[in-house]
């Protein structure tokens, strides 16, 4: 598995400083990432999927979170280890992310031509007049129309889908080798979300990037990658390709994910049965990291091993793994 | 479309619009015709859903419907009552019967009251102890402790505090709840608690809701009926199957293919409509069909002459010129 | 609907926002020193007068004599008063118009930001314009002109300084009406049939309050300097003894007899300095984002 690996998380352990104490965020968590494809993380929020795309990024909010053990590796390369300066350079040219809210995470009082071009300045060291040219391109690349003209205007003055698009070209701006895209298209309406789906596609096919694709969304899921990975109480309960998860789930939590919000179907009938309800809430932080599966107290199918210890991660063939102790009964 | 039962709500030729700041002191004033001509109807105990994406109206439409805006012109009535012709205490006293419950489920609850105040808010004067019975009744019922009803908002999780929304909404017994996209700001685990929750309690209490959403999947579980708006206008209007089975206008179509599938047989983008651009400035909108710009089968007439919306002889009504009457869409 | 499992349980104690007020207010080491020494000067001009001397004017020994000497721990002033009594005294009068001037301005200015903040339209356009026309007043010049118009005393100038000093107070509040109103527990309470005075005081107002209180708070702070400024002018009540007015009855011996000014300045200087800490307190306190920490 490790020879393909862009990118390879080994124990990677977080812990953030809280009122209660310190919490493991992360706790133990391994999973590598293939050059060109898609990795999807899936939880509900609180579940540490930001916090492992901030980590690898070496972004971590600062106090209060920290990297307290393990290895990120990229192309061979050990972050946790790296210097601040190289992290920055990383950053920019290998590794990039585009963020749920296209809004604010723009600059207003800048046009979105300046901003794309600032990028190619910095990182790749273009002159003045051929990062402009890059920008329309990369414009134009993005699909948005008569980039010639749009490369002035400001942020304010497009769309939200736009407004995502322009992010993504700044993010595709140095060619990173990894694009981290954390709910990409949750802020969009249905029929722009499609087009941004579209448009990552057909990039990733074009460019060969590898994408990270933080969501809580089955759909965005089904659409977009190949392998899946479900995190839960920061950490991983189950990984596999998305297909073979999505139609037979091994976790209960995973189950309940994805039967717990009504997905459209083509051909509906008369009946409607009540949904799949996961019950509760995600545990406080101060109980990550117990010795227990932390799923348990919502579990239908909890027996009196979960509570006492750790489930184990366990492969059930053709990469589908699972971290539940019924698992393998299913 | 509710011609089988009496109609408890009947909103004809709704229409709002809003003033847009003028460009000179002395040019002619114009107007962003956010809902722009919408009739429906829902009969008790039902869920007619209104569709759209942002900008469609669907939001406007649900707070000119309980007087929250002003509509210009049309009409709403709620079986005897001419909602829009209120004068300003009857409509006071006429609100209790509309109840909202919200999206964002941190905004809509007053920080500074307890859970059982928020509840008890629009109740009518009446004696401490019968309305202390109620609340404890509609605690009870969204399936909340009576411990909890002196915590405060803040100390609830997101799907309690939904719940909490949804015990006031109930709380004066309401002819008609108005939900607006209420579960579109929970956590993704919570969505089904919240959803169950709302068909339980139409069930057992025969509530009738007006859902607004833009969750396909949600609207699908959720309703009855189902209204799509694009810009300001109803472009489809039918009951939910007839809706999901065969969509006849082109955005409908468009839209419905544009949400995800999650099965793995069916996935991949090929059958997919994907529309082009955005859609147009509702301040500026086209002469013709307000769609026909981003279609594509539009004819040189919907460029011209905007369809209007008309009853197929499978009861199905559709705002498009080239829907035949027997329900067979342009696209196939 | 009864196998329907509860979320976890907040409840902590029904400990309301109150409660967590002052846990945030407590951590500010700061403003709860300031705190202390606030309830020290009150406490000073309650019990100061009626156990130490309740006539600051009597003339009690020769003029100018300096601290510690004679007797006087702080002193005599230019009429051989007693300076600590005029403290004890002067606090009184010091807090009482610092109150009353921060009430009113806190009066005037909620009313005219609320109305301008909830009503918007033409109501919003003119009493903003009105609040303007105030602001940009030089302030100073005119609670001059007011006191000289209707004589010096105590209520005038009082009046002079909360007529000056609300347009802060109702620009804050119409900012919190703006954003409060569009707020949807705000709509839930216009569905529920509540009208806009309910609105307006029992819904948004309460929401609208941290900012508005920490104002208030820091606005004694000025009334006080306010009325030291009017007094140092002669402008103030003279027969009323303020801090204001101790410095400047003294002025004229500030070089010979420096500490006759100096002292009643300390006072106010120490009295502002803590009315600001603890205003600082409480805007930390109250402000939401920095209490999740």
């Amino acid at each position: 598995m490790g020879a393909a690996a862009t990118l390879e998380v080994r124990n990677l352990r977080v812990e953030l400083t809280t009122r209660d104490g310190i919490s493991p965020v992360i706790d133990d968590l391994s999973f590598s990432l293939r050059a060109g494809e898609t990795l999807a993380l899936v939880g509900e929020s609180g579940c540490g999927k930001s916090m492992t795309a901030l980590a690898v990024m070496g972004l971590l909010p600062h106090p209060v979170g920290r990297i307290a053990g393990g290895s990120i590796f990229f192309d061979g390369e050990d972050l946790v280890a790296a210097s601040d300066r190289r992290l920055r350079d990383i950053r920019g040219n290998d590794i990039s992310m585009i963020f749920q809210e296209p809004m604010t995470s723009l600059n207003p009082v800048y046009t979105v031509g300046e901003q794309i071009a600032e990028v190619l300045r910095r990182h790749q060291g273009l002159g003045r007049r051929a990062a402009w040219e890059h920008a329309i391109e990369l414009l134009n690349a993005v699909g948005i129309p008569d980039p010639a003209a749009r490369v002035d205007s400001y942020p304010h003055q497009m769309s939200g889908g736009q407004r995502q698009r322009v992010m993504i070209a700044i993010a595709l701006a140095c060619k990173p080798k990894i694009l981290i895209a954390d709910e990409p298209t949750t802020a969009l309406d249905v029929t722009v979300q499609a087009q941004i789906f579209d448009l990552l596609r057909n990039l990733q096919r074009e460019t060969g990037t590898t994408i990270l694709l933080i969501t809580h969304d089955m759909g965005a899921v089904c659409e977009l990658a190949e392998r899946m990975m479900v995190m839960y109480a920061g950490r991983k309960v189950e990984e596999g390709g998305v297909d073979a998860v999505i139609a037979a789930p091994r976790h209960p939590y995973t189950k309940g994910l994805i039967d717990c919000v009504p997905h459209m179907i083509d051909n509906p009938t008369a009946a409607r049965p009540p949904l799949v309800e996961i019950p509760g809430i995600v545990p406080p932080l101060r109980d990550f990291g117990a010795g227990r599966c932390l799923f348990a107290a919502r579990c239908a199918e909890r027996v009196a091993r979960c509570a006492e210890a750790r489930p184990e991660d366990v492969d059930f063939g053709a990469g589908h793994r699972a971290a539940c102790w019924q698992a393998g009964a299913a | 479309m509710t011609s089988r039962e009496e109609a408890l709500l009947t909103v004809r030729d709704l229409r709002v619009r809003f003033p847009l700041k003028a460009a000179s002191l002395f040019a002619p004033k114009r107007y962003l015709y956010a809902v722009d001509g919408v009739s429906f109807s829902i009969a008790r105990g039902q869920t007619l859903a209104i569709v759209g994406e942002s900008g469609s109206g669907k939001t406007t439409t649900a707070l000119a419907v309980a007087r929250l805006i002003d509509a210009y012109a049309g009409s709403v009535n709620l079986q005897e009552l001419d909602v829009l012709g209120l004068d300003r205490e009857a409509l006071r006293a006429a609100r209790r019967r509309f109840q909202f419950i919200f999206q964002d489920p941190y905004s809509s609850l007053n920080p500074r009251l307890r859970a059982a105040d928020i509840v008890a808010e629009p109740l009518p004067p009446m004696a401490a102890d019968a309305r202390q019975r109620i609340v404890d009744d509609l605690f009870e019922a969204v399936g909340l402790r009576p411990e909890q009803q002196r915590l405060f908002p803040h100390q609830f999780s997101g799907g309690q505090r939904q719940r909490i929304g949804i015990a006031r909404a109930m709380a004066p017994q309401p002819d008609l709840i108005i939900c607006d996209e209420p579960v579109s700001a929970l956590d993704v685990a919570v969505q089904a608690q919240v959803l169950n929750l709302l068909r339980d309690l139409q069930s057992g209490r025969g509530l009738t809701y007006l859902f607004i959403s833009h969750d396909l999947g949600v609207v699908q579980h959720m309703c009855d009926q189902i209204a799509v708006m694009y810009l300001g206008k109803i472009v489809e209007y039918a009951d939910r199957l007839s809706l999901f089975q065969n969509p006849l206008h082109p955005y409908t179509r468009a839209l419905l293919s544009a949400v995800p599938r999650v099965d793995p047989t069916v996935r991949g983008g090929d059958r997919r409509l994907l529309l082009q651009g955005d859609p147009p400035d509702p301040a500026n909108p086209p002469r013709g069909c307000r769609f026909a710009a981003r279609c594509p089968v539009a004819e040189t007439r919907c460029h011209q002459e905007p369809p209007a919306l008309r009853t197929l002889r499978n009861k199905q009504q559709v705002a498009c010129h080239l829907v035949t009457e027997d329900a067979v869409s342009p696209l196939g | 609907m009864a196998e329907v499992k509860l979320d976890a349980p907040a409840v902590e104690a029904a400990s309301g926002p109150l409660r967590e007020v002052a846990r945030m207010f407590l951590k500010n080491h700061a403003a709860v020193g300031a705190l202390a020494v606030l309830l020290l000067i009150v406490a000073a001009a309650v019990i100061g007068p009626p156990l130490y001397s309740d006539d600051p004017y009597e003339m009690v020994w020769a003029p100018f004599s300096p601290p510690g000497a004679d007797g006087f721990l702080l002193g005599t002033d230019y009429l051989g008063r007693d300076i600590l009594a005029g403290l004890f005294y002067g606090a009184r009068v010091s807090l009482a118009i610092g109150l009353s001037a921060a009430l009113m301005s806190v009066g005037i200015g909620v009313t005219i930001g609320a109305s301008a903040g909830f009503y918007r339209g033409w109501v919003e356009e003119v009493l903003m314009r009105f609040t303007e026309f105030f602001q940009v007043l030089p302030t100073l010049l005119f609670s001059m002109v007011i006191v000289a118009l209707f004589g010096a005393s105590l209520q005038v100038v009082t009046i002079a300084i909360g007529v000056v000093s609300w347009t802060a107070v109702a620009r804050i509040t119409r900012a919190e009406f703006l954003r409060i109103r569009e707020l949807e527990y705000v709509m839930a309470s216009r569905a529920s049939g509540a009208g806009n005075l309910k609105l307006i005081t029992a819904v948004i107002l309460p929401n609208a309050l941290p900012p508005i209180i920490v104002q208030a708070a820091l606005m004694v702070g000025s009334a006080i300097l306010f009325e030291a400024g009017l007094s140092f002018l002669g402008l103030s009540d003279p027969n009323v003894m303020s801090w204001g007015q101790i410095i400047g009855s003294n002025r004229p011996y500030i070089l010979d007899a420096s500490f006759t000014v100096t002292i009643p300045g300390m006072a106010i200087f120490v009295t502002v300095l803590a009315i600001s800490l603890v205003g600082d307190g409480l805007n930390d306190a109250l402000n939401p984002k920095l209490r999740q920490r």
